[in-house]
């Protein structure tokens, strides 16, 4: 309470004028009259009396001083002081004061950014009650396409049984449908989530209610949850909604609520949905077939659970599995089960990119500070004098320490303020960087933590350029004046500094340029991959005349007169002017979701081999034609004879089909495959078990994405399939209103999607390499210049430092060539050291990113040699203005000065 | 001349409070002599070192000070104890007591203790 009143009453001293001193001058003459009244009393004469007194009083200007102090906050007032004077002393130095801002700035502007985003997507916990206790189970097998095999319904029933650190566990699937809405038909993102899921997931309805274990099997109604997304984004937080019906794939659907904003995994979804939404998932297949995998499965932790003990299980629970079913587990794939906590995978994809560009700009920022430091080491030197002065009219070591500081952190600060003023700019390009790799992107957000991140960074900056800048030491003051230098050059340490941080910012700028070089290349070489398909001038695009599977099933004139519909709509763009070849089929360079084990007609695995397994694609007989995929043996599809269906359930028997080349040489290896049979060997209705025979091999497609090795596929004949690839002999992207209209025309209610050329598609599976190769390369470039204006920076220094030295060396014989010799010795020393270090550092640097490379290997010699080369040229150039400086020093002037 | 002691951190402002209390209001000059007197002239009180400390107690509330004409007809302040300030002042007397006693009981010279 006493101290409460005491600093308050210090506060407003704070703020109290000049007029307090006054009275407390007031007093002290008082006290002093008195006195000295009292010494002449004793006999003193009136002056001595006086004198007496006032050396009694220890100094009236000190004493007042000393209340001041004590009536106010003298901390604050001197910071302020300095504050005052170290605005002063940045605003006469105007060039080194932008520089170092706007270096900073850009340190801490692209670090901040790039931790906003890493906070958001990678460390923040997650929303969900409970996150840390969520595991995400992930079955995969050998081979490519294999790394997410996702679950059948046995397997999660034997999980639950199985591995009794589960607390609970619920299956979800990624789905699509489509929507009824006002603007017509739309495609959305949904999950079929089992009723138990939101209870799992630890997820509450901000609106009504979530699904409940009521809402699962066969006989219950449809009813949907929004997501707080989709909701806003299409309802406009409406909440009417609820209880209301939305018709998606002509059904009706109840919206039971609306969920509290969460991130999904794997993919961003619109609406939640109970299983009996799908036919397909209360389907028998669904229901008992082990190999017949359409859920994904995300756990609970029990109390106490660790998620080893879980692995533990469900290892032991996968050992015994894989034993018992062959038939689904084939043994040569190895199939097993990973335990990840759910925040983790929700940052797998973005993990790697996100901490590249978290360490490049921390590189980057290294170097800026390293400039800096150069620079005001440099204007240490320089203001050297300035500071003995300072020292000898009175302030301590400690004030000008204090007074450094308080310099350094002004400069960070600004830098700060204008890097936030960068990082704003940024995070919008990152968010969007972001958003392909995770669905957290939406929760990056600039805000208190981020900004304290800028804070401590900047003041972190301003301590280090505080210790490493030089005060004077105690007692070597008096020396340095009696010495009356005009200049005290830096001491050789210093210089040691100096010349470390250089070759670190060189080095470190190395290691930038190299990856940004490779992932260039990677970016240049993914660009490169054959698609497999000749691509000039193919438009393709998914044309869905919304057919369901009951209209499939029960009313054949439906499916009579969508297929009229298909084939006229084919007929007049074949009759459109430069139109080549339609053809419809499986939408090229993409996935069709469903790959399977496959047997030939007498072959033999060897003991241990892993199944062959072939994706399901669909072509009609002109599909290969018009998607440029070479006939490399046999013939392509024709109408009489193979079995063609307008759908895959109602093809005639002995069906053909066509393969790839990948699958050819996995099943055939090198003998001739045409008129040989093949059938899978489990899990796809209706093709399951029987024979088909071979008539044509084509060449690979890209269908798994650029950067996945080939895989095998089986092409199956079909009337009409949704994805239609038109080639045209001239600019195909022309066509692309002419080829909508028709469609309109003819299928008014049709459902377009992607329309995109396939030079669009290739190029939408490059950009994303092309925006981190682009970064990395911003950053590497930003490090360059800085690092050579650092160079530069430290030769010029030194050699204004030597101007004597070099007079005296000129003076005595030395020729300008030989100390611009010198000069740029000096300079190439530092080069060298830092492009050895540097090379070193990108070897290692490289072997972290591997991930992210295709094409080139972590240790490119091409690309390692070019930056060092690069590096070299730039250094070289930074060096030669200083040496050109020297060489033009005149002896006669400076051996005078 | 005899040699000066510095003011001990704290035990400054327990000098003012006594002295205030056994003398009434006074000014800087008085309690000034007061406490150079009985200190018998070892301590010596410059400016400096009491007018802060004068301060400091009027910003804790322990003294009020006020402008007043003196004895001998001088402008003076004069610092009078509040009721704070004489609790704090018991307060300190007591704690000040207590120091001493435990001081003065590690100090005293034991015997059969040592050998």
């Amino acid at each position: 309470m006493r101290h409460l009143r005491a600093v308050l009453a210090r506060v407003a001293g704070f703020f109290g004028g000049r007029r307090d001193d006054d009275d407390v001058r007031a007093e002290m003459e008082a006290h002093l009259d008195m006195e000295t009244a009292e010494y002449i009393r004793r006999g003193m004469t009136p002056d001595a009396a006086r004198r007496q007194a006032l050396l009694a009083s220890g100094g009236l200007p000190q004493a007042v001083e000393a209340v001041r102090d004590q009536r106010g906050l003298p901390w604050i007032e001197s910071i302020a002081a300095d504050l005052r004077y170290a605005w002063r002393a940045l605003s006469h130095s105007p060039a080194f004061t932008t520089v170092v801002v706007v270096t900073l700035a850009l340190g801490i502007g692209a670090n901040t950014a790039i931790f906003s985003v890493v906070r958001g997507v990678l460390l923040k916990p997650l929303p969900h009650r409970g996150g840390d206790r969520l595991v995400y189970l992930r079955q995969s097998a050998d081979g490519a396409g294999q790394e997410n095999l996702t679950f059948s319904v046995p397997e999660v029933r034997d999980l639950r049984e199985g591995a009794p650190s589960f607390a609970r566990i619920a299956q979800y699937s990624s789905w699509s449908a489509i929507q009824e809405t006002s603007d017509g038909p739309a495609r959305i993102s949904v999950g079929l989530v089992t009723g138990n899921y939101f209870e799992v997931m630890g997820l509450s309805p901000v609106l009504g209610r979530l699904t409940q274990p009521g809402d699962d099997g066969p006989d219950v109604p449809a009813v949907a949850v929004l997501t707080h997304d989709y909701w806003m984004r299409r309802y406009g937080g409406d909440s009417s909604i609820v209880g209301k019906p939305v018709t998606l794939d002509k059904k009706p659907v109840t919206v039971i609520g609306v969920l509290q904003p969460a991130p999904f995994f794997p993919d961003r979804v619109d609406m939640l949905l109970n299983m009996v939404n799908s036919e397909h998932h209360l389907g028998a297949s669904m229901q008992s077939d082990r190999s017949h995998r359409m859920t994904e499965v995300v756990a609970r932790l029990g109390p106490g659970a660790t998620v080893d003990q879980a692995r533990a299980e469900v290892d032991a629970l996968y050992s015994r599995l894989t034993n018992e079913f062959k038939e689904s587990y084939d043994p040569g794939a190895h199939y097993r089960v990973a335990v990840i906590p759910f925040k983790k995978v929700m940052g797998e994809r973005a993990q790697l990119t996100l901490w590249l560009l978290i360490a490049s700009a921390a590189f980057v920022l290294i170097i800026s500070a390293a400039n800096v430091a150069n620079l005001t080491l440099m204007r240490g030197v320089r203001r050297e004098h300035e500071l003995v002065v300072r020292a000898a009219l009175g302030a301590g070591v400690a004030r000008l320490r204090r007074l450094l500081l308080v310099e350094n952190l002004l400069l960070a600060l600004l830098g700060a303020l204008v890097g936030i003023v960068i990082a704003v700019g940024g995070v919008r390009l990152l968010t969007s960087l972001a958003a392909r790799y995770s669905t957290r992107a939406n929760e990056i957000r600039l805000d208190a933590v981020v900004f304290s991140f800028a804070l401590a960074v900047s003041v972190t900056v301003a301590l280090l350029l505080t210790v490493l800048a030089s005060v004077p030491r105690e007692g070597s003051f008096a020396s340095k004046i009696i010495a009356g230098a005009q200049r005290m050059s830096g001491s050789l340490s210093k210089h040691r500094l100096q010349r470390g941080l250089v070759v670190v910012q060189i080095a470190v700028s190395v290691v930038l340029l190299a990856g940004a070089g490779l992932l260039t290349r990677t970016m240049l070489r993914l660009a490169e991959v054959d698609t497999g398909l000749k691509t000039e001038e193919v438009l393709t695009m998914q044309v869905n005349l919304r057919i369901t599977r009951d209209e499939r099933r029960s009313n054949p004139a439906a499916v009579s007169a969508a297929n009229e519909r298909y084939n006229r709509i084919r007929q007049e763009i074949a009759s459109l002017p430069g139109v080549v070849d339609v053809g419809t089929g499986s939408a090229p360079l993409s996935y069709s979701g469903l790959t399977r084990d496959m047997k030939a007609e007498g072959g033999q695995l060897a003991v241990g081999e892993a199944i062959p397994r072939g994706e399901l694609r669909f072509a009609n007989p002109s599909y290969f034609r018009a998607a440029g995929i070479p006939i490399l043996k046999g013939r392509e599809f024709n109408t009489s004879g193979d079995g063609f269906g307008n759908v895959v359930s109602d093809r005639a028997a002995g069906t053909s089909v066509i393969i790839n080349q990948a699958l050819a040489d996995r099943l055939f290896r090198g003998t001739d495959p045409i008129g040989r049979r093949i059938a899978w060997t489990n899990g796809i209705e209706p093709v399951y078990g029987e024979w088909c025979t071979i008539v044509g091999v084509v060449g690979n497609t890209q269908d798994g994405g650029l950067d996945t090795q080939p895989r095998g596929a089986v092409f199956l004949p079909l009337e009409n399939s949704d994805a239609l690839v038109i080639r045209a002999d001239r600019n195909v992207s022309a066509l692309t209103a002419g080829v909508t209209r028709i469609v309109r025309n003819i299928a008014p209610t049709a459902l377009i999607e992607n329309v995109l050329t396939v030079a669009q598609i290739k190029d939408q599976s490059v950009s994303p390499r092309r925006l981190n190769a682009a970064l990395i390369s911003s950053f590497g470039i930003l490090a360059v210049i800085i690092a050579a204006v650092g160079i530069a920076g430290v030769l010029a220094f030194s050699v204004s430092a030597r101007t004597n030295e070099i007079g005296i060396r000129m003076s005595l014989g030395a020729d300008r060539g030989r100390v611009q010799r010198m000069i740029l010795r000096e300079g190439g020393v530092l080069l060298a050291s830092g492009l050895a270090l540097g090379v070193v550092g990108s070897v290692l640097f490289a072997r972290v990113i591997r991930g992210l490379l295709f094409g080139v290997e972590p240790y490119d010699p091409v690309t390692l040699l070019s930056v060092a080369v690069v590096m070299a040229a730039i250094g070289i150039v930074a060096c030669w203005l200083p040496a050109l400086r020297a060489a033009r020093i005149d002896p006669a002037v400076t051996m005078k000065g | 001349m005899s040699t000066k002691l510095d003011v001990k951190q704290g035990t400054l402002a327990l000098m003012i409070l006594k002295t205030i209390d056994v003398l009434g209001p006074l000014h800087g000059y008085g309690i000034a002599r007061r406490i150079e007197e009985t200190s018998r002239n070892r301590l010596a009180l410059n400016y400096g070192t009491l007018y802060p400390a004068l301060l400091k107690l009027e910003q804790e509330g322990c003294i009020e000070a006020e402008w007043r004409q003196s004895e001998n007809n001088r402008r003076a302040k004069y610092y009078a104890l509040t009721p704070t300030g004489r609790k704090q002042l018991a307060r300190e007397t007591r704690d000040w007591h207590e120091t001493a006693d435990l001081i003065a009981a590690f100090l005293a010279p034991r015997r059969g203790e040592a050998t």
